[in-house]
């Protein structure tokens, strides 16, 4: 009896026009998502290998190993195009050079404004938006619609239990509703193979676990849907209910979480921080040109009265000595502005993660975020994404400038600079600079940081289980209100 | 007179017990009503508007619990074995309601399964639905652009494939053409020959009297009369009607 249950449930999900014509708009726009994510990604990636070549292009030409800059790429991944997450509003790269941090910059969307506008088109997003609404339009009458077509009476009066018949309804309509989403779904895992995207094992899991969150999120609001179905008389009641959830579920809880978090901890914005740390890197250097000067004053000071002759003779003896000493100086300077960027970044980072974490914990409530944030830790387009390319790229700059170090030894340069002042005032630098371009082949590769299987499922388990209890408890609630449930 | 001893020998199909239902308003929807049954006889109820008739065949359908008394589907009490008492019962709503999403011959599939007859041919399933007198060319048809009288014909189809000893009629005939109202007062002599136990409730005074081996009328609850046909046959049942819905008002006044 359960599968006859389940079949007509099925059958009936299947046949309405309602559902050809959903259906049909639902495919649409998910394979509307692979292939823009499909296009965007490639786009991305030949940027990427463009911007690499030039980069050690870069390398290539630059004379010496003193002071070389290089620049590190994120390496762009086919699942940040299916789930976009801070993918597209974090910067793609960062200059490795000595007197500056590592950091990234220059988002696709700062890139390119325009590029935000389809924020919302990326897989994650469509079954975020289109999947809770397409499981709640076929199952806020789940119950009551019943009643009201009067065909409940008509099962009723015939030998069946209340149980069987409610989990013949909610199973029949998950099959109903999920088995043919699979279709756009697999035509999307093809559209990705026709165009050769390259995916490695862990990504490969990582997408079918991804798909199978999506399904995990249909399922709660199909469990939501008959829940509400069964505890309100009418269907335009419980639509009307169903619609309001959804939109605090899928759109205000999720924001208002990281709003009412914000409230709570006060954090910094990146740009006030940047201000902050250029603010007073202008004040050291400005300190330093007048300590410079002052010193010159003094140098100048006691060279008065001396012949010219004498005063280069002077000037001879003087000049290591007072090399050295400017270089000291000039070395207290980076010192002194890394040492302020750091302890800015690191209250930042702390008050940031206590504010992140608020903010998540806050909007865990909501099944719509924690369906994106597994789908986002899944693509690994999370939030953390910054942070270990930042990690990884400080590293890649330690051996980056050890080598730099190295090479520099190798080939004898001094390594610093010389300032000439000449008579007619004003500096000349020196660098000592090597004739022809440098040999990078031996420069270290940069790596993207790597992650396994494990730890991507570790990151998603929490957010997965919450999602699963929260949809057995709807669906305990629906079954336990229709036993009750007034069938006439 | 014949039948009514072979009624006397065999035991009822349908039996309310002192059978009183209380709304949680508080409106006593139904006093004390007893009657029985037999197979091959039918019992047609009568009675204004509210005076009971649903009540009284959701209380054999347990979709509602009587507030006292009990009913039973040969023998078996639908208050304390609703699950089995209801595989002996077949029921037509007064106003049939299927899925609309269905053709005919699908939802008869359905329902008809549902009531435990797997293994019934599609060729029964036209054949009933013929009987009952619905035209071929619905057959295939969803039943969303059915009227009232063809998904009627389609509910009564659904009661007859069932094939239970009893069988619950409320207002079957309502929405019916005069045509099929016709048939289906034969559709039911046939079922009687075939010693289906039917209680039908109805607001036909002229059929009833036509079809019926008993008549019943109901106001406010209660069972006011109850008689074979044969002791009405000579007067008009739809004086005697008005005389106990008149005599009923009096007394309670
Ligand atoms: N769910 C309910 N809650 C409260 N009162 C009810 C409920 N259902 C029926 N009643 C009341 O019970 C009484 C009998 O109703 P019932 O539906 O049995 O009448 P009926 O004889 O079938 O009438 P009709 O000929 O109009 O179909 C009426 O007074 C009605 O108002
Ligand atoms: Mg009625």
């Amino acid at each position: 009896m359960l599968k006859l249950i389940v079949i007509k449930e099925l059958k009936n999900i299947i046949q309405s026009p309602k559902f050809t014509a959903t259906f049909t708009t639902l495919s649409v726009l998910l394979l509307l998502s692979f292939y823009i994510g499909i296009n965007e990604y490639k786009y991305s990636l030949e940027q990427y290998n463009t911007a690499t070549l030039l980069a050690n292009d870069r390398v290539k030409d630059t004379r010496s190993w003193m002071g070389v800059s290089y620049s590190t790429y994120r390496e762009p991944k086919p699942l940040q195009y299916l789930v976009g997450g801070i993918n597209n509003d974090i910067g793609r790269y960062s200059t490795i050079v000595h007197s500056d941090e590592v950091k990234l910059r220059n988002s696709a969307y700062s890139d390119d404004p325009l590029f935000a506008l389809f924020r919302n088109i990326d897989f994650s997003s469509i079954a975020m938006i289109v999947f809770s609404l397409f499981a709640i339009l076929f199952s806020y009458n789940a119950i009551n619609g019943e009643k009201e077509e009067g065909t409940l009476k008509l099962i009723f009066s015939n030998s069946v239990p209340r149980a069987k018949y409610i989990i013949g309804k909610i199973v029949g309509s998950w099959l109903g509703l999920v088995v043919p989403l699979l279709i756009p779904i697999l035509l999307g895992l093809l559209l990705l193979l026709i165009n050769n995207i390259y995916l490695n094992g862990t990504e490969w899991l990582s997408l079918v676990s991804l798909i199978f969150i999506s399904i995990v999120y249909l399922t709660f609001f199909i469990a939501l849907g008959t829940l509400v179905s069964s505890v309100t008389k009418s269907s335009v009641a419980s639509f009307m209910i169903l619609l309001v959830l959804w939109i605090v579920t899928v759109f205000i809880i999720p924001r208002v979480g990281v709003m009412s978090a914000a409230q709570m901890v006060e954090v910094p914005t990146i740009s006030q921080i940047e201000s902050q740390q250029d603010a007073y890197s202008k004040d050291r250097w400005q300190i330093y040109m007048d300590e410079l000067s002052d010193k010159w004053e003094k140098r100048r000071a006691a060279m008065a009265g001396m012949t010219d002759e004498e005063k280069e003779a002077y000037e001879d003896d003087m000049s290591y000595a007072w090399m050295e000493e400017d270089d000291k100086a000039r070395k207290q300077v980076e010192k002194d502005i890394a040492d302020y960027n750091q302890k800015l970044n690191e209250d930042y980072v702390k008050r940031k993660i206590v504010l992140e974490q608020l903010a998540l914990n806050f909007s865990r409530i909501s099944p719509a975020s924690l369906f994106q944030l597994a789908a986002m830790n899944l693509a690994t387009s999370d939030i953390e994404l910054k942070h270990r390319y930042e990690e990884s790229m400080r590293e890649y700059k330690n051996r980056f400038m050890d080598f730099a170090e190295k090479k520099q030894e190798e080939s004898g340069e001094s390594g610093m600079f010389t300032i000439k002042m000449s008579s007619d005032g004003g500096f000349k630098l020196n660098d000592g600079r090597q004739e022809g371009g440098l040999d990078v082949s031996e420069l270290p590769k940069y790596v993207s940081p790597k992650q396994n299987y494990a730890s991507l499922l570790n990151s998603i388990i929490l957010d997965s289980v919450l999602l699963i209890i929260y949809s057995v408890i709807c669906f305990g609630i629906a079954f336990a209100a229709f036993l009750r449930f007034d069938v006439r | 007179m014949d039948s009514n001893i072979e009624n006397n020998n065999k035991k009822p199909i349908l039996e309310a017990i002192n059978l009183s239902k209380r709304y949680e308003d508080n409106a006593l929807a139904l006093d004390n009503v007893s009657f029985t049954i037999h197979p091959g006889e039918i019992f047609a109820m009568l009675g204004g508007n509210g005076a009971g008739k649903t009540t009284t065949i959701n209380l054999f359908l347990n979709l509602i619990e009587p507030t006292s008394g009990d009913c039973k589907i040969d023998g078996v009490s639908c208050v304390s074995k609703p699950l089995e008492a209801k595989k002996k019962v077949a029921y037509v709503s007064e106003n049939v309601m299927l899925y609309p999403d269905f053709t005919a011959m699908q939802n008869l599939d359905f329902f008809i399964k549902l009531g435990g007859r797997m293994n019934l041919s599609k060729d029964e399933y036209k054949s009933v639905l013929k009987r009952v007198g619905l035209q071929e060319d619905a057959f295939n048809k969803k039943l969303k652009g059915f009227s009232k009288g063809m998904r009627q014909k389609c509910g009564i189809a659904i009661s007859i494939l069932k094939d239970a000893p009893a069988i619950l009629l409320d207002e079957p005939t309502s929405g019916l053409d005069p045509k099929a109202g016709a048939e289906f007062v034969n559709l039911l002599k046939e079922l009687k020959k075939e010693g289906k136990a039917i209680l039908m409730s109805t607001h036909d005074i002229f059929r009833a009297k036509d079809v019926a081996d008993t008549i019943g009328i109901m106001n406010k609850g209660q069972l006011v009369m109850k008689k074979k046909q044969s002791e009405i046959h000579n007067e008009d049942l739809e004086q005697l009607y008005i005389k106990y819905m008149a005599g009923y008002m009096e007394n309670a006044a």
